[in-house]
């Protein structure tokens, strides 16, 4: 068997990782690399205040496929319009779909399905990845998901396996094994983590880890360490600065001997964190802190500069 | 306004939520602490699935069960705690079975339910149901006379708002017109009707979108689940009931970010449009404000008299690295504060900040320095 292609290059790709860890800054970034590298490039956030689209200096795009840059396109995937698209292509007529969905029946079963929503919006993003355009050609050379968190992402992942094994046969459960046969297939599939270095998140991220690849079984990708200090000084000031064992007599060098030892205290808080990911198989990507007022697309562009080729 | 200090000693529930990443399991920690100490008996809940709180609270592991803190820990920070501590995380599974168990109407119509697979599916699988659940058992340790407090601490916002919603979107359920058709009893039930009679194109329908079986199983649990849902109903209204009450007080966590500030502000909104009562906003990890330093790297090399003994281009290099932290932190204080004063003009409503601290909250002397800057 030959190796998996480089997780980059893979067509349907996933970034989840703890909340707060900087998940649609990846997102955003890996769609601007891959949309610079030639390749038709579609990202979808489920159901969310759009981040990515923002982060990239475009408008909120909703519920459609938007172009947002060149050879970039994205969409904020909702279950209603998933469910709508998704019936219509099934049972084929409005009327139906009309009998059957404004039903007040069937939308008190639709309420009691927690999880229907989920699964709604990861068929839609597997339909992206299927999609064809009018030779029959693949619509899109990548699709990017922005996942939801920690937690509730391995609950999200194991979706399709759940309804696979709980619903016997027909549609459902020919699309979700459709889907789990996707998301567990090293050759089209990565599933990237983002973590910051920090003690929680770090746990998490292991945790997750074990859970995707152990329990799930599914073909990672990289571990980002966002949001790691630079540091602050290169070897010779920071052995010259070591020397300075209490705080300067100078009132001006005094603060600022203080705020270098916060900062290199977290410097080296950092280091021990990016130490401990390091146990795990996944290679790791760092990602420098921006110390900018703001966070959007010159950020992530500066991002982008950092990745290796 | 009631300052933090006097909720943490007189209400019974106190909910902290707010986006992903801002602290808010260590927030909601650090209230428990400070009422606990206070000589209050309080419980602490998660109902994130990650570890963190056990960490923070210096517990091994958190299961579906209290467990209280240790007050030799407290002991072992220097910490003095006149009351009592608990902490558990909520396990979907358990409290699903729980809730089973506690309103059907007898052991084996609750096997019944236990084992159809649809229920299965239900509880122990799928995003949605431990939010669902969950406030059940917020409400009935609330009613107990075990604790004189409760701090619930939510998953990030988008399912923070799935959680309060969850009561809502259960009794409205219950509520509708379908549902009492649903659960008629015998011939005129909808779901005997589904079962029983040819299908109609609703059916057909739906059968075409999941699979047959799958169909069945659905409305036997339906049948089953119609046994309890007059005692859920009667729950469900007690806890929307406790949500709005004045003995319940939420708290917005929120990083010093002008996005994160944004959706604090949004949830407010959604808070109060559901007549949830608000506490406060906590804004957490806040760069402190640092004095400036006008002087060039050449002038202050000359005054770093500590390391004469080095040529003065390599004193001028550690000045510079030293300037080059100080204003990456002076930026950040900037950033944090105009973030702080666009939160605090929009707000009207108590705000406390809580400093960045050097080190990561990982133990009880962790949690006392954010829980002083919470009182302070």
């Amino acid at each position: 068997m030959s190796e998996p292609p480089h997780p980059y290059d893979r067509r349907f790709v996933f970034v989840t990782g703890k909340g707060g860890v900087g998940k649609s800054t990846v997102t955003a970034m890996l769609a601007l690399r891959s949309a610079r590298r030639g390749a038709r490039t579609l990202v979808c956030e489920l159901n969310t205040q759009e981040r990515v689209s923002c982060l990239l200096g475009h408008q909120p795009v909703g519920g459609t496929v938007t172009c947002i840059d060149r050879n970039l396109w994205a969409v904020n995937i909702s279950p209603a319009l998933a469910m709508e698209e998704y019936a219509l292509m099934k049972l084929r007529f409005r009327a139906i779909y009309k009998l059957v969905f404004e039903n007040p029946v069937m939308e008190s079963l639709v309420r009691f399905v927690p999880g229907i929503n989920d699964l709604l919006m990861m068929g839609k993003a597997f339909n992206h990845e299927r999609e064809v355009d009018e030779e029959g050609q693949p619509a899109w050379d990548r699709v990017i998901i922005d996942a939801p968190a920690t937690g509730h992402g391995v609950t999200f992942f194991k979706l399709p396996r759940t309804i696979r094994d709980a619903v016997p046969a027909g549609n459902m459960h020919r699309e979700a094994a459709a889907m789990w046969a996707l998301l567990t297939d090293p050759v089209r599939t990565a599933v990237h983590v983002v973590c910051l270095p920090e003690e929680l998140p770090v746990r998490e991220t292991t945790e997750l880890h074990a859970r995707l690849k152990g329990e799930l079984g599914l073909p990672l990708g990289h571990v980002f360490l966002n949001m790691v200090p630079p540091p602050l000084f290169d070897a010779e000031a920071r052995a010259d600065f070591d020397r300075l064992l209490e705080r300067p007599a100078d009132p001006r060098l005094g603060l600022l001997w203080d705020v270098s030892r916060i900062r290199l205290a977290r410097e080296a808080l950092a280091a021990g964190y990016a130490r401990e990911l390091e146990a795990l198989d996944m290679p790791i990507v760092r990602l420098p802190i921006q110390y900018t007022a703001t966070f959007e697309r010159p950020q992530i562009e500066a991002l982008l500069e950092t990745l290796p080729a | 306004m009631t300052g933090i200090e006097d909720l943490l000693r007189d209400r019974r529930l106190l909910i902290t939520a707010g986006s992903g990443g801002v602290g808010k399991t260590t927030t909601a920690a650090a209230m428990a602490m400070r009422a606990a100490q206070g000589g209050r008996r309080v419980a602490v809940l998660t109902i994130d699935p990650a570890q963190r709180l056990a960490d923070a609270l210096g517990l091994d592991a958190l299961g579906g069960t209290l467990k209280q803190v240790d007050p030799g820990h407290f002991e072992a920070a220097d910490l003095r705690c006149e009351g009592q501590l608990f902490a558990m995380m909520l396990d979907v599974k358990t409290t699903g079975d729980q809730m089973v168990r506690r309103f059907a109407p007898d052991p084996a119509t609750a096997q019944r339910i236990l084992d159809n697979n649809y229920y299965r599916y239900f509880s122990a699988s799928l995003a949605g149901a431990q939010e669902y659940m969950a406030v059940e058992q917020v409400r009935t340790l609330v009613e107990d006379d075990a604790f004189d407090l409760v701090v619930l601490d939510t998953p990030p916002a988008a399912h923070a708002l799935d959680f309060l919603d969850a009561p809502e979107r259960m009794l409205s359920a219950l509520d509708s017109k379908a549902m009492q058709v649903l659960r008629g009893g015998g011939d005129e039930s909808l779901a005997a009707r589904l079962l029983g009679r040819g299908r109609g194109l609703v059916i057909k329908s739906i059968n075409k979108l999941t699979g047959g079986p799958f169909i069945e199983e659905l409305t036997d649990f339906f049948i089953l689940f119609g046994s309890i849902l007059d005692a859920m109903k009667a729950s469900s209204r007690a806890v929307q009931a406790l949500l709005r009450d004045d003995g319940t007080r939420f708290f917005l966590v929120t990083a010093p970010y002008r996005a994160n500030v944004d959706e604090a502000l949004h949830f407010r909104r959604q808070l109060d449009s559901r007549g949830f009562p608000f506490g406060g906003f906590l804004v957490n990890r806040v760069h402190r404000p640092v004095p400036t330093v006008t002087d060039d790297p050449t002038t202050l090399a000359h005054a770093l008299d500590e390391l004469s003994d080095l040529p003065l281009d390599r004193r001028e290099r550690v000045v510079s690295g030293m300037l080059a932290g100080l204003t990456a932190h002076a930026r950040m204080a900037e950033r944090d504060r105009e973030a702080i004063a666009r939160l605090d003009r929009l707000a009207d409503a108590p705000l406390v900040v809580v400093p960045l601290l050097p080190e990561d909250v990982r133990d009880l002397r962790g949690l006392d320095r954010v829980a002083r800057s919470l009182t302070a």
